[in-house]
């Protein structure tokens, strides 16, 4: 169009002004779904500059333990060096580029080329060039051809991120407020938590911003969604059962609810953890967190942009038990997601509340879970309805935009909430997914200039 | 082993895909034993010095007869949205091999198979592939299950769920 500056692929500068103004009023235009070129902008601006889950300091115990990851689309290899650090390197092998190693976990000294047979430690150097010195003679420096590290890459309480933006803010100041309420359960316990076992992975035919703000932002699906579990006695029958306590919004996009019980349904304190374990809590959450967690029942939420946890208390046999999911929707294209699933446990429980507690986790989540696989069926649904001419019209010309006003101009923020963040005094509310949606345009929308 | 036994726990096997896909899941659940111990782990691709990765800690069932029946049931609600519409499914079940045990009346026996599932109108089917062990015990000439493990041959599954039984 005429006088407007093309960003890239029909998306410029006035249609993400527009767009912000559709936010402002809790809409979502539908188009922005699953469209092409709007993945096309998150790849780079999104999942390009933020801060991305990679794995838990758990998962590689001794030296020359090793976990194959993806970070978006480009495949990543964690390993533990002989001092005991974790190094994170592009997993391509720096002489042609070949996926380098190819298990997803597994314990080695050196890591052979199965091209030309380059080799080199667990500090990514080069150690071995096959025939060196006759084929490539003074030419190769060894050092310059060492595997190419992951830009940026920090941990926080046993969670290793990585960022391909070499200029990224620290992790520390992107987590930011969002590190008081996953204190609640990564710092709770001395010791922390583990991963037990190996993710689960499947595949859903989703887009990612589905599941985000499914665990960022929207217990109101819960009591349909997941009825069946209603019908079945597990969960309550009261409507509202998912709306008791606070939905906050945080900086950065980051969102998390932390409920407590509603009438008619008790939980005992601490999430029900055995009693054993609260002089714990007592001794590693600050008064404020404590005042929070002794009354909660579940935390759900978001890192943005695509790692959320679900820290619940979920039944198995009529027993109640807590546990930890991390799990990363990891875009494959606009329409599908590699879901990562981990179950985590505190080190300090008891070994007979961690088998609990896996059991619960499984009959509750992962792709068997009662209550997951719902969300997945519907997920999916939104993307299919999603696809067509009225719903991906950029003009909006059918009143295509999807419902995010929940509690606008209705609920205001609770104040005498102990914990930072914006906190709403109910989890029926879209404040959270609207900040995530604010953050979103905003790195969509940041740095056009520079591109002009 | 001798082969009426075999063609026993053959028919017995095809008799159970098809329970399933007809979607007499309480039926199903009448073949298995009160103490069932029915486990699908979670595969993991390792390297070829690491064997199998059939090994593993984690897992996407891990179930007993009360919680296998809690599923049932969840089937049966008016909410189970991942099987409403129902799913149409396909459990293929071959290569059946047979082996005595300790005990007289308790076999081994190990399967394929292959679950296909047709969702709604999609135009793809969805599937999953692999082995299952089993153990089988004919008591009083009744045939149950009495434990199974479900091992798949995908490391990232290509079904969007496992709201079916395998
Ligand atoms: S690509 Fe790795 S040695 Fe050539
Ligand atoms: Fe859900």
């Amino acid at each position: 169009m005429a006088g407007r500056h093309n960003v890239r692929n029909g998306i410029d500068k006035e249609l993400l002004a527009e767009i912000k103004q559709k936010l402002e009023q809790g809409l979502f235009p539908q188009w922005m779904v699953t469209d092409p070129d709007i993945y096309d902008l998150e790849v780079d601006k999104i999942f390009g500059r933020t801060w991305q889950y990679l794995g838990h300091e758990s998962e590689l115990k001794e030296a020359g333990d090793y976990v194959t990851r993806w970070l978006m689309d480009d495949p990543v290899l964690l390993v533990k060096n002989k001092k005991g650090e974790i190094n994170v390197f592009l997993n391509s092998c720096s002489h042609r580029g070949t996926h380098l190693c190819t298990a997803d976990v597994g314990n080695r000294k050196t890591f052979t080329c199965p091209f030309h047979g380059w080799s080199f430690n667990t500090d990514g150097e080069l150690i071995g060039v096959v025939a060196g010195d006759k084929v490539f003679g003074e030419r190769l420096n060894k050092q310059d051809w060492n595997l190419h590290k992951i830009p940026r890459v920090d941990t926080y309480r046993g969670m290793i991120f990585g960022n391909l933006d070499p200029n990224a803010m620290p992790l520390e100041d992107y987590l930011g407020d969002l590190k008081w309420y996953i204190d609640l359960f990564l710092a709770r316990s001395d010791g922390g938590m583990e991963v037990i076992g190996a993710p689960q992975r499947w595949v859903v035919n989703t887009n990612w911003k589905m599941s985000t703000e499914n665990f960022g932002g929207d217990p109101y699906h819960v009591a349909t969604t997941h009825k069946s579990t209603v019908e079945l006695g597990i969960s309550p029958k009261d409507p509202f059962y998912a709306s008791y306590g606070h939905q906050v919004k945080l900086n950065h996009g980051h969102c998390v609810n932390v409920s407590t019980t509603g009438p008619g349904f008790s939980v005992p304190s601490y999430q029900g953890l055995p009693e054993e374990m609260w002089p714990m809590f007592e001794r590693n959450l600050s008064k404020e967190q404590l005042e929070v967690y002794k009354q909660t029942v579940v935390i759900v939420g978001t890192c943005f942009p695509n790692l959320s946890f679900h820290c619940p208390v979920h039944g198995n046999e009529g027993h109640l038990h807590n546990y930890l999911t991390l799990r990363i929707w990891r875009p494959i294209g606009p329409d599908k997601i590699e879901i990562w699933a981990w179950f985590l446990i505190d080190k300090a429980a008891p070994e007979e509340y961690k088998m609990q507690s896996y059991k619960g986790y499984v009959a509750s989540f992962g792709p068997s879970g009662t209550l997951e696989a719902d969300d997945t069926e519907i997920w999916t649904r939104v993307a299919k309805a999603s696809k067509g001419k009225m719903a991906r019209n950029r003009e909006m010309k059918y009143n295509n935009v999807l419902n995010y006003m929940m509690g606008m101009d209705k609920i205001e923020p609770d104040e005498s909430w102990p914990g930072p963040g914006i906190a709403y005094p109910t989890c029926f509310v879209d404040y959270a997914l609207r900040g995530m949606h604010e953050y979103w345009l905003e790195l969509l929308t940041k740095e056009y200039e520079d591109e002009q | 082993m001798n082969s009426e036994i075999y063609y026993e726990i053959t028919r017995f096997l095809t008799r159970e895909a098809r329970l399933l896909d007809d979607r007499k899941f309480e039926e199903w659940l009448a073949l298995f034993a009160d103490d069932i111990v029915y486990r699908m782990p979670v595969r993991v691709t390792r390297e070829s010095k690491d064997r199998t990765g059939k090994d593993n800690a984690m897992t996407y069932f891990e179930e007993s007869k009360i919680s296998l029946t809690t599923r049932v049931k969840r089937l049966r609600t008016s909410s189970a949205w991942a099987e409403d519409p129902p799913l149409h499914t396909r459990h293929f079940v071959s290569n059946i091999d047979v082996e005595d045990c300790e005990h007289p009346d308790e076999y081994k026996v190990v399967s394929y198979f292959l679950t296909k599932r047709s969702r709604g109108v999609d135009h793809e089917a969805e599937q999953i592939f692999g082995e299952r062990h089993d153990v089988l015990r004919r008591v009083n000439g009744e045939w149950k299950i009495h434990s199974r493990t479900i091992y798949p041959d995908q490391s990232v599954l290509t079904v969007m769920n496992l709201s079916m039984f395998l």
